[in-house]
């Protein structure tokens, strides 16, 4: 980072079914809920950025920029970024690098995503974007499939069992039952993720994060300080396609983006008090951790297992829980960290949010230490 | 004289699902014995999901060009006889010969004769072989029989595939010359389709004598008097095979025996195969044959005309490599289900 | 919105049929239990194979028996089939190509040969002065493999060729020593062609790359016995804006080298034509197309793509 760019204020809908509200009204409300809990008012934003991934297929809206724009009285300049379902951190990332370039001085990134109109056919056709259109789609593969493909492979190579990769989804619906803004607050038990319906074999539906609309905000700022700041914000890319994957076990994306984020921030992964990771499905959290290195191969659900992990992984509920309107995670995963380092009192928190199968690859890290 | 042509390489494809003639005799509440003495059928092939006539001449192709062992992209002609062609208009020939890899710069047409289609093709392509407009050529029959639910056609129409590849006699994995041909042809009307109806319409008894049996009988008398042959001069008899009967009554007829019959009659266990009928049949005896045997093949196709071709062993026979999938035998609600879903 | 099926997509798809007709191995699998629009209502096995030239694609499975367990599918091989996969709004029939699983086949992991620099390109364009040049230059890393030939010895011929008879050829073919083999027939007499596996195996010992001369029959032979993977292929191409322009190249190139009769060139300029649209329209079969317009140019070229596969 060669600037202080601080989190000025966050804010986000509740994720759910909102039937009575679109795209503008979802946004509206994130960030009327951003500048209320920031120092800062309407007209100090020089700059927005909108992260999303399916407005032009699912609700026939392009454009979205310059929707957000008017929401704000002065309408500044704006603009739309999407990277799949790592939308929300690649906005950041945008944000990040307009504020260290010196062109803004605060940029409000607001993530938004409206899913419940469209048929749920017609939003896995649409997710499915974030694939191969030419490599995976034709076979009739969807987002479950890939993954499906994903956990086999993991449980043939490291013997997990499907009991053990239960565990997942019942600790993100436990850590739900805090959050007021999680889609989902009922405890599930390990026996019923084991005993919901098949999906795409071995995952259930159980193990599979929902279909969602919702949004996020945040502020950040080089101009109005705040106790959080971004220790680092970093982007690594891998292929499209799972074909040309050597390895379905391990994304080398996140393992590059994580390697440079420890550089930028100066720190390791020891010093990492809170976790918020993209659990689009079960297996994707367990790899992420051993991806982002606090566990060896093999061993990412040992972290579940523990009665007190050295760190908290989706204290928020994750994706899984609070619900996955896909480009607003991103966004929503800075708000979630920065929340549990206030209330914990601890320095660092870590965000990776990807898309696709990890073919974009985002991590930020927030440094509580500026009070 | 013009230099001969010889098959060079050959294959086939039959889809791995069947259905017993019991299983639809049960379902038309009919006698399962009285029906298999009649028609001499025990069980008949049937397309899978998916499968069509290109589907089935690409198998049967890349089959014949593997056992050749020359480069696909050495083949400069490609013919394809059916009655069920995917399109009307679009030729399955083209889109075998680009499936295939075959040379770009290649002579390709679809043809139609009712089950006679087939053989067609295989006079064509050593047509060309031997006015060496060509050197290799490839001729293919493939089918996917319609019949309507209830018809007798409902025991025997089944679905398969045979390919030929020819080149010159002298090359050098030239398997079997073929050394003279000819065709029989009227306007016999005996079986019928309209252009888009979906199942084909047929005289009942019409079939038997004015059709198959004039037609098989005049072209085999013609062919055994051009190669100078008595009946009992040739080895291996191969002719169409509607059921297990007609050729048993031309075989009568012309007093060819059971061993000379016995490798090209395969319609017990698969059906009739329309235009890949006897050119399975041929594909039989070309896996078992010897050095120096002579085949006659006749095939007969409705509207109506018969293919004779005499040819002469070079080799012993090849064996094609065996079928690694299992046969599955449907139910006829199995089966119906797969006939309703076909494009 | 459905999957995009326009007749150019369709196209695209089918020139990529012949590809995904190889036989391979199950890497993993998974079974969609509601397949998206447009893919039937009953759950569909998919799985992501690796093929036997080394790609990967994901292809629909054939299960012999629905009931599997998965787990225990995967390192299993499977044989490619045809299969009509839908018939789009116009009618237009989509092909694809399905897997057979063959359950209790499984594969032991095949290492990879090596690599092979193959040049094609019709006569006269300059492989066989290319690969002397590229041959002596770069000789530490890089040697020529020998054309068994049958036909008869010409002055003209250096190294380039082993010429045999027809007899020993038949033997080499039959005792499978030989990697890939044509017969191209001409106006005076029908030759065959090949190269001898163990020429090719022996410069792989050596730590060297070997360098093929050769035309598309031979090129698919070797692609067929080493896998599509371990070829190098260079397309060489005469200089000219048009195949009228690089086809008259060629005739002066054929009449200045002074190797051939009339008639030599006449065989070898219809051979040119047909040689010419072939590398158009197999462009799959190509890694790299070179126009050979300055000697030098050309091997340095190829010396740089030499030198990123000792990398690997």
């Amino acid at each position: 980072m060669t600037a202080d760019i601080f989190l000025a204020g966050a804010g986000q809908t509740a994720f759910g079914e909102h039937w009575d509200r679109g795209l503008r009204e979802l946004m509206d409300e994130a960030v009327d809920r951003a500048i209320a809990a920031s120092p800062c008012t309407a007209l100090d934003i020089d700059f927005v950025i909108v992260a999303n991934m399916l407005a032009e297929f699912a609700n026939a809206q392009a454009h979205l920029g310059a929707m957000a724009a008017s929401l704000l009285p002065h309408r500044p300049p704006a603009i739309r970024v999407e990277a799949a379902c790592a939308s929300g951190a690649v906005a950041l990332h945008t944000a990040c690098a307009l504020l260290e370039s010196g062109r803004c001085e605060t940029v409000l990134v607001i993530g938004v995503e409206k899913m419940t109109d469209a048929d749920p056919g017609v939003i896995a056709t649409g997710l499915m974007g974030a694939a191969d259109t030419e490599r995976d789609v034709p076979v009739g593969m969807t987002f479950p499939g890939i993954f499906g493909m994903i956990a086999l492979r993991y449980m043939h190579e490291y013997g997990l069992s499907r009991e053990d990769l239960s565990l997942v989804s019942a600790c993100h619906h436990d850590n739900a039952m805090e959050n007021p803004f999680a889609q989902f607050h009922r405890r599930i038990t390990r026996e019923a993720v084991s005993g919901s319906t098949m999906v795409a074999d071995p995952l259930r539906l159980l193990d599979c994060s929902p279909i969602s609309d919702g949004a996020a905000a945040c502020i950040l700022s080089t101009k109005h300080r705040s106790p959080t700041r971004i220790a680092a914000s970093q982007i690594a890319t891998d292929t499209l396609s799972i074909t040309e994957r050597d390895c379905l076990t391990s994304f080398p994306a996140t393992r590059e983006a994580a390697r440079r984020a420890w550089k930028e921030a100066g720190i390791r992964p020891e010093d990492i008090s809170h976790i918020e990771t993209h659990d689009c499905f079960s297996i994707a959290a367990v790899i992420n951790l051993e991806d982002l290195g606090f566990a060896a191969p093999g061993k990412g659900i040992g972290l579940y297992k523990m009665a007190n992990p050295p760190v908290t992984v989706n204290g928020s509920g994750g994706l899984k829980a609070c619900g996955h309107p896909v480009a607003a995670t991103g966004v929503k995963q800075i708000c979630d960290t920065a929340k549990q380092l206030a209330a914990s009192g601890n320095r660092y928190g870590l965000a990776h949010n990807f898309g696709g199968i990890a073919a974009t690859s985002c991590i930020h890290i927030l440094d509580h230490g500026n009070s | 004289m013009l230099s001969r042509s010889a098959i060079i390489g050959f294959g086939m494809y039959l889809p791995a699902k069947r259905i017993r003639a019991a299983e639809i005799a049960a379902h038309w509440r009919q006698d399962p014995l009285t029906v298999r003495k009649g028609l001499g059928i025990e069980e008949k092939t049937v397309p899978d999901r998916g499968e069509d006539s290109f589907t089935f001449a690409c198998e049967a192709g890349r089959q014949a060009i593997s056992l050749s062992g020359i480069q696909s992209s050495e083949i400069s002609a490609c013919f394809v006889g059916s009655e069920s062609h995917p399109y009307a208009v679009k030729p399955t020939s083209g889109m075998v010969a680009a499936a295939l890899t075959l040379h770009p710069f290649c002579h390709c047409a679809d043809l139609e004769f009712a089950c006679k289609a087939g053989t067609a093709a295989i006079q064509i392509i050593d047509a060309f072989v031997r006015s060496k407009q060509i050197r290799y050529g490839l001729a293919i029959g493939a089918d996917t029989a319609q019949a309507k639910p209830g018809d007798a056609l409902e025991y025997t129409a089944a679905a398969g595939a045979a390919a030929f590849l020819l080149g010159p006699e002298n090359a050098k994995n030239a398997l079997c010359r073929i050394d003279a041909t000819l065709s029989f042809t009227t306007d016999t009307p005996d079986f019928w389709r309209p252009a888009g109806q979906q199942h084909p319409s047929h005289a009942g008894r019409f079939t038997g004598e004015p059709a198959y049996f004039r037609h098989v009988r005049e072209a085999l008398k013609g062919m055994l008097a051009i190669g100078k042959y008595e009946p009992k001069d040739i080895d291996h008899v191969v002719l169409h095979m509607p059921n297990a009967k007609f050729p048993a009554r031309i075989a009568g007829e012309f007093g060819f025996t059971a061993e000379q019959m016995r490798l090209g009659l395969i319609v017990e266990c698969i059906g009739n195969t329309y235009s890949a009928c006897s050119p399975i049949g041929l594909a039989h005896v070309l896996q078992h044959a010897g050095k120096g045997d002579t085949i006659l093949l006749v095939s007969y196709g409705s509207g109506a005309g018969s293919d004779a071709f005499l040819m002469t062993m070079l080799k012993n026979g090849v064996k094609l490599p065996a079928d690694k999938r299992k046969p599955q035998y449907l139910t006829y609600a199995e089966y119906w289900q797969l006939a309703r879903q076909r494009h | 919105m459905a999957i995009p099926d326009t007749a150019p997509i369709v196209y695209r798809t089918h020139r990529r049929l012949q590809h995904k007709m190889q036989a391979g191995t199950i890497l993993s699998l998974t079974t969609i239990v509601h397949p998206p629009t447009g893919f039937g209502v009953k759950p569909r096995s998919v799985g992501l194979i690796r093929l036997d030239d080394g790609s990967r694609i994901c292809g629909q499975l054939i299960l012999p028996d629905p009931h599997a367990d998965s787990r225990a599918l995967i390192g299993c091989r499977v044989q490619p089939c045809l299969r009509l996969h839908r018939v789009n709004e116009q009618g237009l029939r989509i092909y694809d190509v399905a897997y057979d699983v063959l359950s209790g086949v499984r594969d032991a992991d095949a290492p990879f040969p090596g690599y092979i620099l193959a040049l094609t390109g019709p006569s006269g364009v300059g492989k066989t002065t290319i690969s002397e040049a590229l041959t002596r230059i770069a000789s530490q890393y890089a040697e020529r493999v020998p054309i068994v030939t049958t036909r008869v010895p010409a002055a003209s011929d250096n190294e380039e060729y082993v010429h045999v008879t027809d007899g020993e050829f038949h033997a080499m073919e039959t005792a499978g020593k030989l990697a890939a083999i044509t017969q191209i027939a001409s106006t005076a007499e029908d030759r065959r062609y090949g190269y001898r596996s163990a020429d090719i195996e022996r410069i792989w010992q050596e730590r060297k790359i070997p360098v093929v001369v050769t035309e598309m029959h031979l090129l698919q032979g070797l692609a067929a016995r080493y896998g599509r993977r371990a070829i190098l292929s260079c397309g060489l191409l005469p200089p000219g804006r048009s195949r009228r322009m690089m086809l008259s190249c060629l005739l002066h190139r054929l009449r200045t080298r002074g190797r051939d009769s009339a008639e030599s060139i006449a065989d070898r300029m219809k051979n040119a034509e047909g040689d010419l649209a072939l590398l158009h329209s197999r462009g799959e079969l190509f890694d790299h197309m070179i126009v050979n317009d300055d000697l030098d140019t050309v091997v340095s070229t190829l010396q740089g793509h030499m030198m990123e596969l000792q990398k690997i």
